[in-house]
């Protein structure tokens, strides 16, 4: 375990590519809607004295005003996108299992969409732990989108089924029945952090599950993801510790991360400043995440002993007689 | 009466005959006799904890305080509102959408009261005619005939003004699971607003209604003498002073007194943990006061002391003393939905197991129920059409405190099922606007003006208009006259109407009266009418002095066409709106790029105003109401124009911080792909 988490370390760091790359492209999913936003907040302040106090930190007064009238994506601008607290207010989002406000459904759809068109890419490029190239990177990219569609059908079953199904039954039932005559906070508090804990439970043993199913897709050259699924599943019971304690690893590792950004992160005032620390946060957020695909395609190449092995060839070009005629 | 409070009496009765009004008028403190007795009770009441019944006999001596005869009398049930889910404060709750966890509960987590005697005594204290026959359930708030909650019976021979009768009423009641404050959970029991209580009789009638959603309580003054057994070992907090604790078989009775009184509460749990501490500040009688902590918020006990002690001094110095020698903090158990209520000399506070200093809890819930103490305990406003009389004024005055005492204090937001609070320490809260609640009188701005009785409030427009708006418009005159001037106007209020019934006109003549001006305009705007200010700039404008035109430079000369321009001189149009339809006087500041400024004064009656100057220099910003004298302006962006806008500098900065937060909220979606 402990090999596989360095070597997906050092594939991560040896693919500035594809952090870099996956980093731009949440800046880009987000540019549009932020745009929007920078257009409701100008309006709103218009030519306002007010704007003053808030181009230099937070005005209270006149963000409540705001939220007062706004509507849409309007009504995303709360005190909880603040340094730490957006973070917070994340988690707590997905544990609670809080809807997304309509203006932001869309932002995430277009996120997970594109996620799992570039998957193919990354999952091939840190499988082969060396650099592709664009049209080897897209080339993947669009091998494996339309069958990890098919494999993101059965895992958004199995994700719709522990989030509406499992988790109201965990939180608005359970958690009601249990605590219904309790006086004692602290022990309500313990109630729904063990809930929390066999939910995220899981949660993570869908998410690893789908995981191998990915890795032994790319790296097997799967057609079936029902099989690779199958696959990943084989692999998982039959290494039910190493796979476990690797991704304990790597949740360690996100925490790690998340502990960094609680002692950086700047207040409101910063600006600048904020954004930047704030990048460099997401920065580590995409490298822990391809962590977790690195480190467990590693430990699936160890057991195969063939590290860096995929069953697919690379395509080279020419593809076909028809660019061989093209070419001057 | 201790030697501290002969002391204290007499440098008060000294300060009264010297006409020493500011900053602290006080009146003469005693423990007795302050108020009328109007309403006497007293009660043996025993609780079956495991049962979650409570049954009860009471002898209620009670004065006919009016003009006119009383020929029946108004007996309140409040419990009954949780007798059936079509009862009056019930159906409120289901026109505002919030009936859900009333409807769906069990048998047994209902709760009533039924009486099983009444009958009036004769003077030699033996039983008199039994006045059941007569006794019937009446709905005057709203015709609702599935109402229990206020009952009236005949009374055989009319008790005219000033005389006084006597009656027996023995009853039976299910204690709820908590609604409005009262009931059970689990071994705690906070017992409020429990026993058959009379109406309150004005001058010309009973005044009593039924128990609204949106609604408090009424009653007349009196002394309490009540018996209460409970699981022996077990605490009880309750108003008043213990005067004796006698144990029996499994049960202990503590027995309770008060004067001065209009309504008597009480709780009971074995998990309460005890303290003491005195107040006992220089120019205030003592008080002691007792805490009844939850065992997991110990670490919080010298926060309640704090804030009940800052509530007694500031309100005490700026209103008057606390007269009780003692008051009760009763923390309410987690989830028992008690907190945040006053009762007189005791009250619940509420706050969290993690609770950050520095920000609203339990300080602020603690000032405000504290400050309870004054505007309701005392000063005893009709709570069911005035809500706003004790509601707001206690609002407005627990900011004040908590502006001085508590500072800062920060913005907390609560995460993972409310458990894990977060403060925001870019956001201290303000007296003038968050401590006000501003925004959530905006949100109801347009639903009530206060004149409407507050039981025929819109259910969710309570808060916004008897706590804000009134809380917003105090704070509105003391900008407005100055804290001084309005603190007089206050202290007189208390002074005058302690332990009486004031009304809404009360207050406003001693507004005029203190105040030294006729204030009946912005008292028909705030209180009579539900309009909203909202004061704009709409135009700024600087340009060079131009003139086109045609001119005669003698009489009777030919026309000639001129084109000038003074390239030195500029010509500021400045309008201002009145986009709202309430009024108020204003004033405007123009401030140009040499740092002059010019304050105009507008009487914000019209619907525009323009201002136009010739100055050797531009203007750079026009701001309407610069010291932002009116709070109640619902849109106070709009109040000034600059000429250079930072406002996408201001959107930059914050679409910036948003990025970072929806970029977070992307990466946790997308770790599922």
């Amino acid at each position: 375990m402990r090999d596989a988490f360095k070597d997906g370390f050092g594939r991560v760091r040896r693919a500035p590519a594809v952090v870099i790359g996956l980093w731009i492209s949440t800046l880009l999913v987000a540019l549009p809607s932020a745009l929007i936003l920078h257009g409701l907040l100008g309006d709103h302040l218009g030519a306002s004295l007010m704007a003053e106090t808030a181009a230099r930190g937070v005005n209270y007064d006149w963000w409540n005003e705001f939220l007062v009238q706004a509507s849409g994506l309007g009504q995303t601008f709360v005190p909880a996108i603040i340094g730490f607290a957006a973070v917070l207010d994340n988690l707590s989002r997905l544990a609670d299992n809080r809807a997304l406000a309509p203006a932001l459904a869309g932002l995430v759809a277009t996120q997970i969409v594109w996620s799992m068109f570039l998957a193919g890419g990354v999952l091939e490029r840190l499988a082969r732990d060396r650099a592709l190239g664009p049209a080897a990177f897209f080339s993947a990219c669009g091998v494996w989108f339309v069958r990890f569609i098919r494999l993101g059908v059965v895992a958004a079953i199995a994700y719709w089924l522990l989030f509406t199904q499992i988790h109201p039954w965990f939180f608005d039932t359970l958690y009601p029945r249990w605590t219904h005559d309790l006086t004692v906070e602290r022990t309500a508090f313990a109630v729904r952090v063990g809930l929390y804990g066999v939910f995220t439970a899981l949660v993570c043993a869908v998410n690893v599950l789908f995981d191998y199913a990915k890795i032994r897709a790319v790296v097997e050259d799967r057609r079936s993801m029902l099989g690779a699924l199958a696959a990943g599943t084989r692999f998982v019971v039959r290494h039910p510790a190493k796979t476990l304690s690797l991704y304990v690893a790597n949740v360690l590792g996100y925490l790690l991360v998340v502990g960094l950004y609680y002692l950086a992160a700047p207040g409101a005032s910063a600006g600048m400043l904020a954004f930047a620390v704030g990048q460099v946060y997401i920065v580590l957020r995409v490298m822990v995440r391809l962590q977790f695909v690195a480190s467990q395609t590693a430990l699936f190449q160890q057991k195969l002993a063939h590290a860096g092995y995929v069953a697919r060839p690379l395509p080279t070009w020419p593809e076909s007689p028809a660019a061989e005629a093209i070419r001057p | 009466m201790g030697l501290r409070r002969k002391v204290w009496l007499a440098v008060a009765a000294i300060a009264f005959i010297a006409g020493v009004r500011s900053p602290a008028p006080l009146a003469a403190q005693s423990g007795e006799g302050m108020a009328p007795d109007i309403a006497s009770y007293s009660i043996d009441a025993t609780l079956d904890a495991a049962a979650r019944t409570l049954t009860g006999r009471e002898v209620i001596t009670w004065r006919n305080p009016g003009n006119v005869p009383a020929y029946s009398i108004r007996l309140h049930l409040y419990w009954n509102a949780w007798r059936n889910t079509d009862s009056t404060w019930i159906s409120q709750l289901k026109l505002a959408g919030r009936a859900d966890q009333a409807l769906g509960r069990p048998a047994d987590e209902f709760g009533w009261q039924q009486v099983t005697e009444l009958r009036l005594m004769n003077a030699d204290g033996s039983a008199g005619p039994d006045l059941m026959p007569g006794f019937r359930y009446i709905q005057p708030g709203d015709q609702n005939p599935a109402d229990r909650s206020l009952a009236a019976a005949d009374l055989p021979n009319g008790v005219a003004p000033g005389e006084s009768i006597q009656l027996r009423v023995a009853w039976k009641a299910q204690v709820p699971r908590t609604f409005s404050r009262t009931g059970a959970i689990g071994n705690y029991f906070f017992v409020a607003h429990w026993f058959p209580k009379l109406g309150t009789f004005e001058s010309d009638g009973w005044a009593a209604r039924q128990f609204f959603a949106n609604t408090e309580f009424y009653a007349d003054f009196g002394r309490y003498d009540v018996r209460l057994t409970v699981p022996r070992g077990w605490v009880v907090g309750a108003t008043g002073r213990e005067v004796s604790r006698t144990d029996t078989e499994g049960a202990t009775i503590h027995r309770y007194e008060q004067d001065d009184v209009h309504d008597f509460v009480w709780t009971t749990s074995p998990d309460f943990v005890e303290s003491t501490q005195r107040f006992e500040p220089p120019s205030l009688p003592p008080v002691t006061m007792r805490l009844l902590l939850q065992p997991e918020h110990r670490g919080q006990e010298d926060r309640h002391f704090a804030a009940t002690a800052a509530a007694l001094k500031y309100y005490g110095e700026w209103f008057g003393a606390y007269p009780y020698p003692q008051i009760t903090i009763v923390d309410p158990a987690w989830q028992s939905d008690s907190g945040g209520m006053e009762y007189p000399t005791l009250f619940t506070a509420g706050t969290s197991w993690i609770a950050p200093r520095g920000s609203n809890d339990p300080e602020s819930v603690t000032v405000h129920e504290a400050g309870h103490q004054f505007w309701y305990g005392m000063v005893a406003n009709n709570e069911v059409t005035s809500a706003w009389m004790d509601e707001g004024l206690n609002t407005f005055s627990d900011a004040r405190v908590q502006s001085i005492a508590f500072t800062p204090n920060y913005r907390v937001q609560r995460f993972f099922g409310g458990f894990i609070p977060w403060q925001f320490r870019d956001i201290p809260l303000s007296r003038a606007t968050d401590d006000h609640y501003l925004n959530s009188y905006r949100a109801v701005a347009e639903r009530d003006a206060p004149s409407t009785p507050s039981y025929l409030y819109w259910p969710g427009s309570t808060t916004g208009i008897s706590y804000s708006k009134t809380a917003l418009w105090l704070h509105t005159l003391e900008r407005y006259l100055g804290w001084d001037r309005l603190q007089r106007v206050l202290a007189t209020y208390f002074q005058r109407f302690r332990f009486k019934h004031p009304r809404p006109e009360d207050f406003f003549a001693i507004v005029n009266e203190e105040s030294g001006r006729d204030m009946t305009w912005f008292f028909d705007e705030v209180h009579r009418s539900s309009n909203v200010f909202d004061y704009a700039a709409e135009r700024l404008e600087s340009v060079e002095v131009a003139s086109r035109g045609f001119t005669e430079p003698t009489p009777g000369a030919a026309l000639t066409f001129e084109d000038t321009t003074n390239k030195a001189l500029f010509r500021t149009t400045v309008v201002v709106r009145r986009i709202g339809e309430a009024t108020f006087p204003v004033d405007v500041l123009i401030t140009f790029e040499n740092g002059e400024q010019v304050r105009e004064s507008w009487d914000g009656r019209g619907r525009w105003q323009p201002y136009m100057y010739e100055k050797p220099t531009r203007a750079v910003s026009v701001q309407v109401d610069p010291e932002r004298v009116l709070l109640l302006d619902v849109n106070y962006t709009n109040n000034s124009i600059a000429t250079r806008p930072l406002a996408s500098e201001a959107a930059d900065h914050w679409t910036l911080q948003w990025m970072v937060w929806v970029q977070d909220l992307l990466l946790n979606y997308s770790f599922f792909v």
